[in-house]
């Protein structure tokens, strides 16, 4: 094993260096000008904007990991950096996020299926609670539980099984039948461990349609920040696999060098018992702090609030390991993979932990407009992280990281199979 | 997770090392200093003055949602001074002595509604000109706690009063400097949102997580004490006093504004802090189901609530009426209100008449 093609390629870290502080100021911008709840358009309300930013990250995905950037050639897009071709790629990504958030979720599914998804529906039903401000916070949360099953499933997806089974098939039929079959996983995913939570958020609960969270009992909370966190957790793993262990040890299960049944099988099961157990390490770590939470706790000794921050601080370290990858060239590329994969994946932690320092800082309180402070309920950093990890791939993904990197035709930028 | 372990974990808390700094809710302070007496009371009465800080729940939800959201700061927001109530109570501590004190927390929203409760609805404000109130303690800086400090100060300029240390540069204004805050609306008018003509001459003491010689608590009195949870809260509002009263052969009473910490935590500290550690009650605005929505992890309070024990729940305010109802009938001891609130100019819309709130001009004793 030997690390991937990044040790060949000529690299200029102050390029690198200069591109994410650019990335960094690009996001900053993102952020006044559509989520700062002091800002312009303040859409951190907060579930309205995280549900808008997770389905851009959603959508960036379906295009770039599950279509391959169908009908666009895949074998372009990757080796080129034209900056015309990032722009449509771009505003089709944006245009998708409003066509999911507003004509699927809100108007399709929420007008003729699922009532809460839809604003609109929910304040039709009436009922305590049911005007618009709440209506479109629960609409969202919903929305931001679907697409966040959406998103573990198509990286998952791309890393264990690849193009199986379709690996003779053309890019479209590759595109649309993984599509389908994540869509499918994705409704049985959100039905088991998202649905039951939705179904408690309006009075009297709706227990006709969705059992009480079943994972209350032991979890100590009823919250669906338990499922959220484990997805996560889980997610975390999968994207540090792929991008730093140049996909191993799910590799291993290869043939001829394709993704497989066993290969995708072993990968989920792999990366959901590292995410157990991550998960797991990081609660024990958050008890040495806050002591240990209790049932009906807030705030810091809330059992949902160590779950969803088990999920928050993956989401530093998704972000950290994207930015390394992009922008870094991966450092450290060295002469063995599992060298190179540790060193990697320290660096990963240590960089979520710094996002984790600046977002809970006071520089943060200027920069994003927040209250310092830790555990607000209206506050969390997975829709700053969303939006930053939705810029960087948007730029490695769309525009070839342009112009820190030019890659050599065949080269991946990040992994597609 | 094991939860149940808790009251186990409590032994190790002293080598517990907070990340948070100034935010974290768990006095490290305390426990290195070991637990605090804070000695005891014969009683406590709480005169609910008003708790609608609000009349009408969707009013105040729109002006939300039309300006932002929850994380929007409370001086952005061109309010609808029609909707605007406040909340605030009289707390009468007797002494083991017999002797009584008085102590009034928060000041409320609406100046009109203010001065109404305080010289139509009770003799708070006569109250206030006899110096009868010793003191008042701010429970934190949002709008319908404080943006009626006129109401206070007209008959009182220079009462002593506990507050938040985490204030922003407007809330002091609005204090001292005989401010009228302005804020555009969405067609380019200038709204009036507060004022205060009688700038405050007392003694202000800001409060912060390390309390009184870094106890992590201030000592109001012989058996009530002030704590200052520095935790963030919506509308860029930040810290919430707590009073907390041991009642002689009860326990402990927490009395709150809006007790954003959360209830359980409150208790949490004091069985950690508190010397001889009782639960007894509380009282106040509970922070749970404000908007009248529902929420899993409401359950879990309701659980958590009974496992602690808590014999005496008085709540209102921003509890959320479900939140008293649902309780209730799942056993939890909720004491019930009166039909005095009919004699009131003005009530809440989410009051279904069902006395699950204590409301305004009822009482509790503890």
């Amino acid at each position: 094993m030997t690390p991937g093609s990044e040790k060949n390629t000529s690299y200029c870290f102050v390029s690198g260096l200069i591109t994410f502080v650019i990335i960094f100021s690009i996001v900053w911008a993102l952020w006044r000008v559509f989520m700062d709840a002091n800002g312009v358009l303040k859409f951190y309300t907060p579930m309205y904007g995280f549900s808008l930013v997770a389905v851009w990250l959603a959508s960036i995905l379906v295009i770039s990991k599950v279509f391959e950037f169908y009908p666009f050639s895949a074998a372009n897009m990757t080796g080129a950096a034209g900056i015309g071709r990032g722009l449509i790629l771009t505003v089709l990504s944006l245009f998708l996020m409003l066509f999911i958030t507003y004509g699927i979720f809100w108007n399709f599914i929420g007008k003729f299926g699922v009532a809460y998804f839809s604003p609109n529906s929910i304040v039709i039903s009436g009922g305590s609670g049911a005007e618009p401000f709440i209506a479109r916070e629960n609409a969202s949360t919903a929305i931001i539980y679907f697409v966040t099953a959406f998103i573990w499933w198509a990286l998952a997806w791309d890393l264990g099984f690849g193009l199986w089974p379709w690996q003779g098939a053309s890019q479209g039929v590759r595109g649309w039948s993984r599509f389908c079959s994540i869509s499918i996983l994705t409704v049985l995913t959100y039905a088991v461990l998202f649905h039951p939570h939705i179904c408690q958020l309006f009075y009297p609960p709706q227990d006709k349609a969705g059992v009480a969270p079943w994972w209350a009992e032991y979890a100590g909370t009823g919250s669906a920040f338990f499922s959220l966190g484990l997805a996560l957790c889980s997610l975390k793993w999968v994207v540090l696999s792929d991008l730093m262990w140049d996909g191993y040890p799910w590799r291993f299960l290869d043939r001829r060098g394709e993704g497989n049944f066993i290969r995708g099988v072993a990968t989920l099961i792999g990366s959901v018992a590292l995410g157990i157990i991550s998960m797991v390490i990081l609660l024990r770590i958050m008890n040495i702090f806050w002591m240990e939470p209790f049932e009906g706790g807030q705030y810091t000794d809330a059992p949902y609030f160590r779950y969803l921050h088990a999920g928050e601080i993956s989401g530093f370290i998704v972000l950290a390991a994207f930015i390394l990858k992009t922008y870094f060239n991966n450092f450290p590329n060295l002469s063995t993979l599992p060298l190179t994969a540790l060193f990697r994946t320290i660096v990963s932690f240590i960089g979520g932990g710094v996002f984790y320092m600046f977002y809970y800082s006071t520089l943060s309180v200027w920069l994003l407009g927040k209250v310092p402070g830790i555990a607000q309920p209206d506050d969390t950093p997975l829709v700053w992280t969303m939006l930053f990890l939705s810029v960087v791939i948007v730029h490695a993904q769309f525009f070839g990281a342009w112009p820190v990197r030019r890659p050599t035709s065949g080269e991946r930028l990040l992994r597609t199979g | 997770m094991e939860r149940r372990n808790f009251l186990k974990s409590l032994a190790a808390a002293g080598m517990a090392a907070s990340v948070t700094g100034p935010t974290g809710l768990l006095s490290n302070e305390a426990h290195a200093a070991g637990k605090i007496n804070i000695g005891e009371v014969k009683n406590v009465k709480v005169d609910v003055l008003t708790e609608t800080s609000w009349f009408d729940n969707d009013i105040m939800k729109k002006n939300m949602m039309d300006y932002g959201g929850a994380m929007t700061s409370q001086y952005a927001i061109p309010w609808d001074p029609k909707n605007a109530g406040g909340y605030s109570a009289l707390i009468t501590v007797t002494a083991l002595d017999g002797k009584e004190r008085k102590i009034l927390l928060d000041s409320g929203w609406s100046n009109d509604w203010m001065d109404y409760v305080f010289q139509e609805k009770s003799n708070v404000a006569s109250m206030l000109k006899k110096g009868e109130i010793e003191f008042m303690v701010l429970s934190h800086w949002h709008l319908d706690h404080y943006w009626g400090i006129e109401s206070t100060l007209k008959h009182k300029p220079d009462i002593t009063m506990y507050a938040p240390a985490t204030f922003y540069p407007e809330d002091m204004a609005m204090l001292k400097e005989k401010a009228h805050l302005k804020v555009k609306d969405k067609a380019g008018q200038d709204v009036l949102i507060c004022k205060n003509d009688t700038p405050h001459t007392g003694k202000l003491i800001p409060c912060n997580q390390e309390g009184e010689d870094k106890t992590g608590i201030y000592k109001l009195m012989p058996g009530v004490a002030l704590r200052m949870f520095d935790v963030p809260i919506l509308l860029r509002v930040r810290g919430e006093n707590v009073l907390y009263f041991n009642v002689k052969d009860k326990g402990i009473v927490t009395v709150t504004g809006c007790c954003h910490p959360g209830l359980l935590s409150l208790f949490s500290f004091a069985r950690s802090n508190f010397d001889q550690y009782k639960p007894y009650g509380c009282y106040g605005g509970l922070h749970i189901s404000l908007f009248e929505q529902w929420d899993p992890k409401f359950d879990d309070i309701i659980k958590g609530v009974k496992s602690f024990n808590i014999a005496k729940v008085g709540c209102n305010h921003c509890t959320g009426w479900i939140f008293a109802e649902k309780a209730s009938a799942a056993g939890v001891p909720i004491v019930k209100g009166t039909d005095k609130f009919k004699t009131y100019s003005r009530y809440s819309s989410v009051n279904k008449g069902n006395n699950v709130f204590l409301t305004n001009g009822d009482s509790i004793i503890f």
